[in-house]
């Protein structure tokens, strides 16, 4: 048994690291040596088209809002405009794609709430930016300079809180993750105690063979389904068994599906969504130049739906390639449970590593201040 | 049978990974239009750069927010001379997003001088010169403009982009950022899978490039 679990443990931590490697070399020093990794992002396939478009979007924004000072039929191309933008914008860095995902997998939330959630980090986006203008530009008239300091402060505690949301995950899963371990280990012996009974034969049998062949039963036994050995029942029960499993040792599923995890889900989405838009607070301050204010205002709502469509597309894809991994795992029983406490770990610790990231600097995916800092 | 398993796990979990790793890219904000003039001594050889860039209109708009000025929709230079001097100081971090080579060999720039802000409704237009640490003399000029990390998007102006003064004996010329043959566009697509070294300047291929040939 200990031997396939320092082979996945070492796997996933060799993944992990891989990714936060791969995020810290695509986002090296703006001199350093990633300027190829961005064009090509910039110039490829799909990626590259989706990155042209989302910038043609973008660039049309003024012309439309200048249309819809003359003319206010414009303002609907505007708002379709702000949509589309929106939604290929999305596509892209940023926005919290990766951070809601990955709480999304971590929390084995369903994709329902992902979705809600998803929404949500998009509203708090567009309302954060528009405040921020609002207060700033409309009512104190403040400068390029100050605005930029406001949503660089608004950007850190943003970073900050998405770290600690992730730190105290990592607890919780690493400590689901230490128990799966210990159960495993815990269940071998009795099964190996009875294998000896039928004779010295079936105690050649690998340990790790003998661990998840007993886990299978002995897991329906702990779900209360003990009538229904059969795995297909079981596997019905999924959900079930997951709460099951970690409820006796700590927070896990059932606790969020209460008030207090919306609430929980509510805070992980507000953490991203703090951080507002770039481009949100450009076409704010550019519609109020043109004293349209109310119309920008409008393509920013709009810009937020678009986001949460593709965030939640997004989430979607996250929460099914979980809820898949997690029907494999339980068809594994015990060494899947603890493949799925180590998937949760992972996108805990993803988490940290883009907060850090994020609030380091190096996977800057937007920058306000450049020339008015 | 459990290895298999392992691995099917594993590439579970790698697949999750991947979902939330995503891909590191960055959205330009901030559009600049540029025409670039070379200087040069009569000695023949170059002294500077004198830029002029064109921000677009609602990059121009943002900047201009909450900037003190006289009259609704007109900026003079000394309403604008703070501006510009957070501009230029800002740039210096990012090396003034200018590259030059003299027969290959890297120059560098001194701090800007003589720089300033213009507002041509509804654009505002960034003057600024760099000279050289020290002139130098060159068969092959090359200058690139470019922002590696394209938080900036830099285009050349479509009439005249690039002039040069003080040398009417050398030619310049300039290459757009050309469209990737298919070739160029599948190594493009292997750079995640198969990433450059540190030292590969296969990114400039993708800049802004003038090129100045002297006799």
């Amino acid at each position: 048994m200990t031997k396939s679990r320092i082979v996945s443990l070492l796997v996933l931590a060799a993944i992990v690291t891989a990714c936060a490697i791969v995020v810290a070399s695509a986002q090296a020093a703006p001199f350093g040596a990633s300027p190829p990794v961005t064009v090509s992002s910039a110039s490829g396939g799909l990626a590259g088209w989706v990155f042209a478009k989302q910038a043609e979007f973008y660039r049309s924004l003024s012309t439309y809002i200048r249309a819809s000072k003359e003319d206010g039929a414009a303002m609907w191309g505007l708002f379709a405009i702000s949509f589309l933008y929106g939604v290929f914008h999305a596509v892209g860095p940023g926005h919290g794609k990766a951070v809601i995902s990955s709480y999304l997998v971590a929390n084995q939330e369903t994709w329902r709430r992902g979705v809600v959630l998803s929404f949500a980090s998009a509203a708090i986006q567009s309302a954060v930016a528009i405040i921020i203008v609002a207060i700033a530009a409309v009512l104190l008239g403040a400068t390029a300079a100050a605005i930029g300091l406001t949503v660089r402060v608004v950007e850190i505690a943003s970073y900050g809180f998405v770290i600690l949301i992730g730190l105290r995950l990592l607890y919780v899963k690493g400590r689901a993750f230490l128990i799966a371990c210990r159960e495993l280990t815990w269940h071998e012996t009795p099964v190996l105690a009875a294998a000896s009974a039928f004779g010295g034969k079936t105690l050649q049998l690998p340990a790790r063979l003998a661990g998840s062949m007993a886990l299978h039963p002995g897991q329906c036994q702990f779900e209360g389904c003990a009538g229904h050995v059969g795995g297909f029942h079981c596997e019905h029960h999924q959900d079930h068994h997951e709460s099951a499993w970690g409820h006796a040792h700590g927070p896990e599923p059932s606790e969020l599906a209460g008030a207090g995890g919306w609430r929980r889900g509510l805070s992980a989405v507000a953490a991203v969504g703090l951080r507002p838009c770039s481009g949100a607070i450009i076409v704010l301050i550019f519609a109020l130049a043109q004293d349209l204010f109310w119309t920008g205002v409008g393509a920013t709502l709009l810009m937020g739906l678009g986001t949460a469509v593709t965030v939640a597309a997004i989430a979607t894809v996250a929460v099914s390639a979980r809820q898949a991994a997690s029907r494999i795992a339980n068809a594994r029983a015990g060494v899947g449970m603890l493949a799925m406490r180590a998937i949760e770990v992972g996108a805990a610790a993803t988490i940290v590593v883009f907060g850090t990231l994020l609030l380091a600097g190096y996977m800057a995916t937007e920058q306000l201040w450049m020339f008015t800092r | 049978m459990t290895l298999t398993a392992t691995w099917h796990r594993t590439s579970c979990a790698a697949l999750m990974l991947w979902l939330t790793c995503g891909r590191a890219e960055a959205h330009p904000h901030v559009w600049v239009t540029f025409h670039s003039e070379l200087l040069y001594a009569a000695d023949g050889s170059m002294t500077g750069i004198r830029h002029a860039w064109t921000f677009d209109d609602m990059f121009s708009a943002y900047a201009l927010q909450g900037m003190p000025h006289a009259k609704k929709g007109q900026y003079t230079r000394q309403e604008l001379a703070s501006l510009a001097q957070t501009n230029v100081d800002s740039l210096k971090e990012y090396g003034y997003f200018t590259f030059a080579r003299a027969d290959g060999k890297k120059l560098k720039f001194s701090d800007p001088v003589d720089y300033w802000l213009e507002y041509r409704n509804p654009a505002l237009v960034l003057h600024f010169t760099l000279p050289l640490k020290a002139p130098a003399a060159a068969k092959v000029m090359q200058i690139e403009v470019y922002d590696p990390s394209i938080f900036v998007d830099f285009e050349f102006a479509k009439d005249r982009p690039v002039s040069v003064s003080g040398a009417p004996q050398c030619v310049a010329t300039y290459d757009l950022p050309h469209q990737p043959t298919p070739a160029e566009q599948l190594r493009l697509s292997q750079l995640d899978s198969t990433p450059l070294d540190a030292s590969s300047t296969y990114g400039e291929t993708f800049a802004n490039k003038i090129l100045v040939k002297c006799p």
